[in-house]
């Protein structure tokens, strides 16, 4: 048995992708993330890439599958593959480019063509530490994370600033929204939904409790 | 360059300080496992030792040192001329050196077609934000990043559109290309591979830039100092990777490798491929970036140049250059000629011997795959519950894998499933 099995004790596991244009910060987000890791010298992600890691939610270990996309336009055939299953996204640009800001309504489209209507999804604007550089303002960006009904959050993956913060507000979204569905339903959310199943957060009746926008932001 | 016997007798020589690393990265590349040994890897000695007095090219001899023990890094250049094709050895020197002076000329005037579209070409300098909106309006804004250039009018051609749209992408990508190694510190040089793959670009629009080219060129600009020939040497690499990077909005090309990889599998091993179909990895998406980028990124970059240097070694085929030439062929009845056999690599040969077309579209590094499949069939079958899982277990392999015991996996596989597909 491999050393990584001891970390499969979980109640709940998650799908979340992360998308978002071409040298954003996608893997940086993730590395610090799953190993607090960041790296100047990470390469361009080649297809698709994952990694793991678990959080706490209430008393339940929530593990979230974490799947690390190109950001490249040409391997979008492979990559929109990977988002069938997906309960959560992370939707990434970079604060000091415009035009990867200007490509998220393509993503968000290209997310929600591929994904359950109810999937929880998070605008996050990535390397927020370069400030003298910076194109887009916090007030754009978290206005059209209202206008679409996305979470909203600034990090920079360089400086661990809200990194933390942005992947398990989405993660508890998630759970909250699978506990409360399950509830509904009068069944114990822990036997409802067997170890090692990827969950669907559900019909489509509880949209408002997956999409409250702009809870917090930087 | 070339160090003494003693050291070279021992396998002791230090390698790594062909491509030394920076030391502040020592701990984030997979440690190299290549060590060149007397008597299997082709030497300085024995390669100069191949060659006539006018400069024809025992190909045979060179084939069969290489895929014993890989090549030293000292001609690793000269010599990948000659596998990927750039060259025939059967011409002479001065034939050669016609073709080298043709080559770097035609290369030098596709450069100045580019610099004379975008002056940062060739200026020792590279792009990283996009010069030209989708529909050809000049973005002003990049002008800082792109070090004072801007396009000024409306782009209106489409071809130099598609091709302005690339540079910044070609551009993100050089700026974290093996970052780890000491040689791209020097700014010049990765402004060198920007050009080679802009020029490169340019040429090749029907596909364009595709991310993972970058790492195939790398290290070309690395081997050769002159520019035109790393982009040759390039060039022709591409032949036959290319079409996996031909994308469109449903498919990606490497999806026929794919395809193959599911046939293999399903042939020589059905309870693994079973298995994976069942855990909704029947296509085999995993294993792109292996075949995108051929293992460099599961490889150390001198165990990466080993790899493709034995791969490329077993798929000689002593047509290669005349097909991309667009020669006549002349070793067009090898099967029943034992001695024209003998000229192409082991992988190639089997074809041949078995009266395929030589023309197949199966390449090596797929049956690599598959071997690297194999060595996890265990814990794959017994621990993989889902996708996520097959990645972790194949991402263990990272710079556990023995490039020479993958490749003779893989012909074993090749040859398992040429018997098996034959016979039905």
């Amino acid at each position: 048995m491999g050393a990584y099995r001891a970390e499969d004790d979980y109640d709940y596991l998650f799908k979340v992708v992360l998308t978002g244009d071409s040298g954003v910060g996608k893997s940086n987000l993730l590395s610090r993330f799953t190993r607090n890791d960041f790296s100047n010298d990470s390469r361009a992600t080649i297809g698709v890439e994952f990694a793991t890691r678990s959080i706490q939610c209430d008393d339940k270990i929530v593990k979230a599958q974490i799947w690390d996309t190109a950001g490249q336009e040409r391997y979008r055939a492979i990559t929109s593959a990977y988002y069938r299953g997906a309960v959560g996204a992370l939707l990434v640009y970079d604060v000091t480019r415009h035009v990867t800001f200007e490509n998220v309504e393509r993503w968000l489209k290209e997310l929600r063509d591929h994904t359950d209507a109810n999937i929880v999804i998070m605008l996050v604007g990535n390397k927020a530490d370069l400030r003298h550089l910076r194109a887009i303002s916090t007030e754009d960006a978290k206005g059209f994370a209202e206008r679409e009904n996305t979470f909203f959050m600034e990090t920079s993956a360089l400086e661990a600033l809200n990194v933390e913060n942005a992947f398990t507000e989405v993660l508890t979204e998630i759970y909250r929204v699978v506990s409360k569905k399950a509830l509904e339903a009068g069944d114990d959310p822990t036997t409802a939904l067997p170890k090692g199943q990827t969950i669907n957060v559900g019909g489509r009746d509880d949209i408002s409790a997956v999409k409250k926008p702009g809870c917090c932001s930087a | 360059m070339f160090c003494c016997p003693y050291m070279w007798r021992s396998g002791g020589e230090d390698l790594q300080g062909f491509y030394p690393v920076r030391p502040e990265c020592q701990s984030d590349v997979p440690r190299t496992r290549f060590k060149s040994r007397a008597g299997k890897t082709l030497s300085a000695r024995r390669w100069h030792a191949a060659f006539t007095e006018d400069g024809h090219l025992d190909m045979e001899k060179v084939l069969r040192r290489i895929q014993r023990g890989g090549i030293h890094p000292s001609i690793k250049g000269a010599v990948w001329e000659f596998l990927s094709g750039c060259y025939d050895p059967d011409s002479t020197f001065d034939e050669r050196t016609k073709l080298r002076n043709q080559r770097r000329e035609q290369y030098g005037a596709w450069k100045e077609e580019c610099k004379n579209m975008v002056p940062v070409v060739g200026s020792g300098k590279y792009i990283t934000m996009a010069v030209v909106s989708e529909n050809g309006q000049p973005i002003e804004d990049s002008s800082v990043e792109n070090q004072g250039w801007v396009v000024k009018t409306a782009v209106t051609d489409e071809r130099i559109l598609q091709w302005m749209l690339s540079l910044h992408q070609i551009g993100l990508d050089v700026a974290r290309t093996d970052r780890y190694l000491s040689f791209y510190e020097n700014d010049i040089n990765q402004s060198k591979l920007w050009d080679v793959l802009a020029v490169y670009t340019w040429l090749n629009l029907d596909i364009g830039y595709v991310q993972g080219m970058n790492d195939i060129c790398s290290p070309m600009i690395i081997l050769f100092e002159d520019e035109a020939d790393a982009f040759w040497c390039f060039e022709r690499v591409m032949r036959r990777l290319r079409e996996n990077f031909r994308a469109t909005a449903t498919s990606m090309g490497v999806q026929t490798q794919l395809g193959v990889l599911s046939q293999v599998i399903k042939t020589v091993d059905p309870r693994l491929h079973q298995h994976l179909e069942d855990l909704d990895g029947g296509e085999y998406l995993f294993a792109i970036r292996m075949l995108m980028v051929l293992f460099r990124r599961e490889f150390s970059f001198l165990d990466a140049l080993y790899l493709w240097e034995l791969m490329w070694a077993m798929e000689y085929n002593p047509n290669m250059f005349a097909t991309y030439e667009e020669l006549e062929n002349r070793n067009n009845n090898a099967a029943d000629d034992p001695k024209l056999l003998k000229r192409y690599g082991k992988f190639e040969r089997k074809y041949v011997n078995s009266g395929k077309n030589e023309r197949h579209s199966n390449t090596i590094a797929v049956f690599v795959v598959a071997s690297v499949l194999q060595t996890k069939n265990k814990r794959l079958l017994k621990e993989a519950k889902g996708l996520d899982d097959v990645v972790q277990i194949l991402g263990d392999i990272a710079g556990n894998l023995d490039a020479k015991k993958a490749c003779k996996e893989a012909l074993k596989i090749h040859e398992k499933f040429l018997k098996k597909a034959n016979r039905q």
